[in-house]
């Protein structure tokens, strides 16, 4: 692979994301939303709502960090499969850089709920999902660090892998449709997204995408370099 | 050597091969086992010899290589080959909470053994355990243990039987128990023993292994071997595999 | 199917013996009431614990269920046993259903002991609204799910040098949808009122749904975490 390639997508992906984010404060048209009160979420009155800026970041990030969850689950089973570590190192990777997509989705979404519900948190389904997220994605991790033996580790975390991206889109349609005072759902009036809105958030999806994609490979290619420095000293015991 | 069993070559080890990305367990191992025969398994700790035991008996699979017993390849035919095997261990492989008679029913029941009752009586007495046969397992003693896993081994009427340092940690009645039993079914069993004892392993078998890092170090028939030239070279080995 | 039965058997007539795993549950599910009734001494006369009846239940049932699930995998794992058992021709999956259904069994014992308990504590006063069935069945669908996927994940966390720490720490998170479904089933089983039986309903559905799918996936994960 060029060399320059990563580090050109790491660039790229900067930029999209910036531009997309800059697009979303300038270009695109305000959006009205209801006006809650601290109280049981009556709503009072519509105001434009600065909240939904935070939006073409916050969602981006949320369906980056669930699609790079996947190449978790997906290079799992691939582990399951052949047995190889090559294929237990991706997913590992693939999980770490889940985690930071998820930590950032997290965070915008604190953000996104202060402005649009003046309150720090709300158990609102694709919050609530993602927090469950967050906590798998810990777990990932927790599970790996307690197990000594390498091919242990790699089995099990595959399989915990594979289970916890079941998990996720199970947490969401549940919380969607489960009634429940303390989870609301949000219905926007005024539905889909117009032109410089969708283009606002593809940009920004796109560019995020990149940003994961390059994180990956680099991650990846430490790796190599770190299994290469083993091989060799393992040549020279023996 | 006799040839009683099924097939005339008891264990088939081509090329055997179980690594994790840079570390190997076990390097290309390969080696022939006829009917009958007795291999003894020496070898630095670390040296393969716990996981070349664990492909055997299909507890874990083989990266690369292939290995049969009995005929049957331990990984396509695995289920079926289980029937036929036994493991004795370090590890009683019992059940705490169950009485002797009820743990070998149990394994009985896993196995289908066709005449459970009095297979189950039949070994109690060998090992003489029958006098203890509704005392929980946890109140047993390690020698008493042992001979219960021996027994419980013996339930299916394996041909090839594993012994994974069987020895270690028993009183010398046990050992005495042992020794006759193996002696009793040596005719026509294949036994394959992973031992740190020189003296004990040599005794008893027909054929020797040492291993070392996975390797095969020496692969060499009993009646080939001077046993002084035998303890100094797993002298060397041991000694390099601790370094 | 024999040797299903046999497990199974081996499993209860153990349990039956030694009382372990059923009084350290039951015990354990008594001490997290005598913890709400703390939590709830400052909630005034006013509170109906019917409200959040079904949260503390299935609150208790979660932290009960690990342990016991954390248990009856370590007996397997001490003396090697479940070494034996694979040693043995039987097929993986038979051993995985045998013992979550000794999990499920002991689960659903500790359920029926705990819920008069509970009862008889905190909800002298006011009636049971529900059709008498329903909170069985929730207890049931959601009792099935904890078994299955917990006995997949005690089967790795015995294993694990934090044991039942991360036995809870991969547990809980994947168990947030069922338990969600659980207890707004169970809550419209013990309220009652309007939409209660659509509530009932579609809690039912989600719990079949998540058990459907987690069950498959643990059944057919388990043949890798075995063969390691």
């Amino acid at each position: 692979m060029n060399k320059y390639l990563v580090p050109a997508l790491l660039v790229l992906g900067g930029l999209l994301t910036t531009a997309g984010f800059i697009m979303a404060f300038f270009f695109t048209p305000p959006v009205l939303g209801p006006a809650i009160t601290n109280e049981a979420g009556r709503i009072l009155g519509y105001q434009p709502l600065f909240s939904q800026k935070i939006f073409y970041f916050h969602v981006p990030v949320a369906i980056s960090s669930f699609l790079v969850f996947f190449f978790t689950a997906y290079y799992s089973v691939r582990f399951l499969m052949t047995k190889e570590k090559q294929f237990d190192t991706r997913a590992r990777i693939a999980t770490e850089v889940t985690l930071l997509f998820v930590i950032m989705t997290m965070a915008t979404g604190i953000l996104w709920t202060r402005f649009e519900w003046g309150r720090w948190w709300v158990w609102e389904p694709r919050l609530t999902t993602y927090f469950i997220m967050t906590l798998l994605v810990i777990a990932y991790f927790v599970l790996r660090n307690s197990i000594e033996d390498e091919e242990r580790r790699a089995t099990y975390a595959a399989v915990f892998g594979i289970i916890a991206f079941l998990d996720a889109p199970l947490s969401f349609a549940i919380t969607r449709i489960i009634p429940s005072s303390v989870h609301p759902v949000v219905l926007r009036s005024g539905g889909g997204l117009t032109g410089s809105q969708l283009a606002a958030f593809l940009i920004g999806l796109f560019g995020m995408l990149m940003i994961a994609y390059a994180i990956f490979q680099t991650r990846m290619r430490e790796e190599l370099v770190h299994d290469r420095l083993e091989a060799v000293k393992a040549a020279l015991e023996g | 050597m006799t040839q009683s069993v099924t097939s005339d070559v008891a264990v088939e080890v081509r090329e055997l091969t179980r690594t994790f990305g840079a570390r190997k367990a076990l390097d290309k191992v390969s080696f022939d086992l006829p009917a009958g025969a007795f291999l003894s398994v020496f070898g630095p700790n670390g040296a393969g010899k716990t996981t070349l035991v664990k492909v055997l008996t299909t507890l874990t699979a083989p990266s690369k290589g292939t290995a049969k017993v009995s005929g049957f390849d331990v990984v396509a035919d695995a289920v079926e080959l289980r029937s036929r095997i036994g493991l004795i261990s370090h590890n009683p492989l019992l059940y705490p909470d169950l009485s002797a008679e009820e743990n070998l029913e149990f394994f009985a029941d896993m196995y289908g053994v066709p005449d459970a009752e009095a297979r189950v009586r039949e070994l109690l007495v060998a090992v003489e355990l029958d006098h203890r046969r509704l005392d929980l397992v946890r109140t047993f003693s390690r020698g008493m243990l042992q001979r219960l896993s021996i027994a419980r081994a013996l339930l299916h009427r394996p041909k090839v039987l594993f012994l994974d340092e069987p020895y270690s940690g028993l009183d010398p009645h046990a050992v005495e128990i042992l020794d006759n039993l193996i002696a009793q079914i040596r005719a026509d069993h294949t036994f394959v023993m992973i031992s740190h004892d020189l003296s004990k392993g040599l005794a008893l078998c027909s054929h020797a292994l040492i291993l070392a890092k996975g390797k095969v170090v020496l692969s060499a028939l009993r009646e080939e071997l001077d046993e002084e030239q035998f303890a100094a070279t797993y002298r060397e080995t041991v000694g390099l595999g601790v370094a | 199917m024999r040797q299903f039965k046999a497990i199974l058997r081996k499993d209860i007539v153990m349990e039956l013996r030694t009382k372990e795993m059923i009084t350290s549950m039951g015990i354990y599910a008594l001490l997290t009431m005598v913890i709400y009734q703390v939590a709830l001494s400052q909630s005034g006369t006013a509170f109906d614990p019917r409200n959040i009846a079904a949260g503390l239940l299935w609150l208790a049932f979660v932290f009960t269920s690990m342990l016991g699930l954390n248990r009856s995998l370590v007996h397997e794992k001490d003396q090697g046993c479940l070494e034996a058992l694979l040693l043995s021709p039987v097929d993986r999956p038979v051993i995985f259903f045998a013992k979550a259904s000794g999990n499920l069994i002991f689960l659903l014992i500790v359920q029926v002991l705990t819920i008069p308990v509970f009862a008889f504590l905190f909800l002298q006063e006011g009636s049971y609204a529900g059709e008498w069935w329903m909170i069985p069945l929730a207890l049931f669908a959601g009792a099935v799910g904890i078994s299955g996927v917990g006995t997949l994940l005690a089967t790795m966390s015995v294993n694990t040098k934090g044991k039942d720490f991360v036995l809870a720490v991969l547990f809980v998170p994947l168990m947030y949808p069922l338990l969600l479904a659980a207890v707004s089933a169970t809550s419209a089983a013990i309220l009652g009122g309007d939409g209660s039986v659509q509530q009932f309903w579609t809690g039912m559905g989600m719990m079949a749904a998540f058990d459907a799918i987690m069950l498959l996936a643990s059944f057919a994960l388990h043949e890798f975490i075995v063969g390691a």
